[in-house]
């Protein structure tokens, strides 16, 4: 197996120069979790919890949403086939191709906490949760792309999960029923925020253990499925 | 030797339906091959299968030795280009920044790109963006982005469908002098211009079965009815058997000075594929 980290930079180095392009198409999903973010800091809180909603908010919408116009835009002009006819490995192209928006949305989460002026609890840990969900969103993100046909389908694919994501906590309580309500305390971000909480009260990692862990198996199963769908774009049925 | 290809008893259905019904052919190295057919008889479905974009029902197929499956590899795809009816460009970058990012992937070095462009006659257009390129503009970059790396296998799908004649002629002046500095060529076609012009062997596709394959010249002469004929001074045309009668006619009308023009009846590509399937290539 090789890698080649020219054939890596050479995707990113293309994507970023597609993006300059059109970035347009991109700075709503980068503006909706910095408005809330401005939001929370005129609010005067200094609860850190609140934190938690414009980074699900970043990390589900950018991250998420530019993935997955990336690569539904390669399949729609039918590039990505080109990319995974050429030498570059699967590997290779998945790297060069979540590069970019996962860039993006770490710099969004990083604008978040600035604009929102508050304080992040336990910065090890919440690196940490931060890199497992954007494995987990980009890896979405990826999903939802290859799965559409085009880039306006990613929107109707996609905005079903983005609510259910963002809003898992208010779906809960507006439905009130235990069964929803126990699913929904597994979705990665409700782990996250649990997390939040916790650290703001000075737990540490005993008390946070479980939400890692969910979070971490919810990182490496979306990451496998994203491998496979990447595999099955290759060919045609 | 071991061909570039070799195809055998291939098979493939799409459920129930069958594209491609027991295919059998080889591909030499160093030859220009030839698949004409008609729309709808199999052609694309073909490179898809040589180039591992779509798997076959049955049968084997073989490229540079082993089965096609092989040619996941990157060390393999280094060895092949592709151009098919969905190969696509991103519309947003020019054509230099398209063909760049193939350079890094196939690693050969960007000074490529004018050598390439500079044949297809796209140098002007070099830092145009393409989406205000025009259909056949397109087709010759995707053409060029298939050939950068100078392939030993290339394979190509209806390659000149969307250009005009002198584009045309263009594009097969460079396919012959990249087969002639050793790329083996797999063509797919319906122009039987293009066919004659290029293929030093042609297989004739017809509802998923190859109906002939030979060299065009055995083709014409294994078709044709082996008559001649004249054109006389005074306008009527004239056929004629070649035996001793019409020798003997042939020399009566040279020396009475009435011929104008002689000519032996070979068909075209064309005639002959109507000859065996009783339908036209387009
Ligand atoms: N994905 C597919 N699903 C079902 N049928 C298909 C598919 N692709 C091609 N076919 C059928 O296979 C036959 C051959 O198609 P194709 O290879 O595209 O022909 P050509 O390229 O010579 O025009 C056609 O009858 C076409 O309808
Ligand atoms: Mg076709």
């Amino acid at each position: 197996m090789t890698f080649s980290i020219r054939r890596v930079s050479a995707i990113v180095r293309k994507d970023v120069k597609d993006l300059i392009k059109n970035a347009y198409a991109i700075l709503i999903t980068i503006f909706l979790p910095l408005g809330l973010a401005a939001m929370l800091s005129r609010s005067g809180s200094d609860d850190a919890s609140l934190l938690g909603t414009p980074i699900n908010l970043a990390l589900v919408i950018t991250g998420a949403f530019v993935q997955a116009t990336i690569m539904a835009e390669e399949k729609e002009k039918n590039t990505l086939r080109a990319l995974l006819l050429s030498p570059a490995t699967r590997m290779e192209i998945m790297l060069g191709k979540s590069f970019l928006s996962s860039l993006i949305t770490i710099l969004v989460v990083i604008g978040s906490i600035f604009i929102s002026k508050m304080q992040v609890p336990g910065l090890f840990y919440f690196t940490i949760m931060i890199l497992l969900s954007l494995i987990i969103f980009i890896s979405f993100g990826t999903i939802i792309g290859l799965v559409s046909r085009t880039v306006m389908e990613t929107s109707i694919v996609g905005l079903p999960l983005l609510v259910i994501f963002t809003y898992g906590s208010l779906i809960s309580t507006m439905l009130d029923n235990a069964v929803v309500s126990t699913i929904i305390t597994y979705l990665p971000t409700e782990s996250f925020s649990s997390a939040l909480i916790i650290l703001e009260q000075n737990g540490g990692f005993s008390e946070i253990k479980w939400h890692l862990l969910n979070m971490l198996i919810w990182a490496i199963s979306s990451l496998i499925i994203a491998v496979i769908v990447y595999g099955k774009s290759r060919f045609d049925k | 030797m071991k061909h570039e290809i070799e195809v055998r008893q291939m098979v493939k259905s799409f459920g129930k339906k069958s594209a491609l019904n027991g295919v059998d052919f080889h591909v030499q190295k160093g030859e220009i091959f030839g698949f004409l057919g008609p729309s709808g008889s199999g052609k694309t479905t073909m490179v898809k299968i040589l180039t591992s974009q779509l798997q076959h029902t049955s049968g084997s197929v073989q490229v540079f030795g082993t089965d096609v499956s092989k040619l996941r590899d990157s060390s393999q795809l280094k060895r092949i280009g592709i151009l098919t009816d969905n190969s696509g460009l991103y519309d947003r970058l020019t054509v230099y920044e398209n063909l760049e990012l193939f350079c890094k992937l196939y690693d050969v070095d960007v000074k490529r790109i004018d050598e390439v462009l500079e044949e297809v006659n796209l140098i002007q257009d070099k830092k145009t963006v393409v989406s205000k390129l025009s259909k056949g503009m397109k087709q010759r970059v995707t053409l060029v982005r298939a050939l950068l790396h100078k392939p030993e296998l290339l394979f190509l799908d209806e390659p000149t469908s969307a250009l005009d004649p002198t584009n045309k002629q263009q594009i097969h002046a460079s396919l012959r002098k990249l087969n002639e500095s050793g790329t083996t060529i797999f063509l797919s076609t319906h122009d039987m211009q293009e066919a004659e012009y290029l293929c030093q062997r042609l297989a004739f596709l017809d509802h998923g079965k190859i109906v002939e394959l030979d060299n065009p010249h055995n083709l014409r002469s294994k078709y044709g009815d082996s008559t001649i004929n004249l054109v006389l001074r005074n306008g009527s045309r004239i056929q004629i058997k070649q035996n001793e009668n019409g020798a003997q006619s042939i020399a009566q009308y040279i020396t009475n000075g009435e011929l104008m023009s002689i000519h032996s009846n070979e068909p075209t590509l064309g005639e002959i594929f109507i000859q065996l399937t009783g339908r036209s290539l387009q």
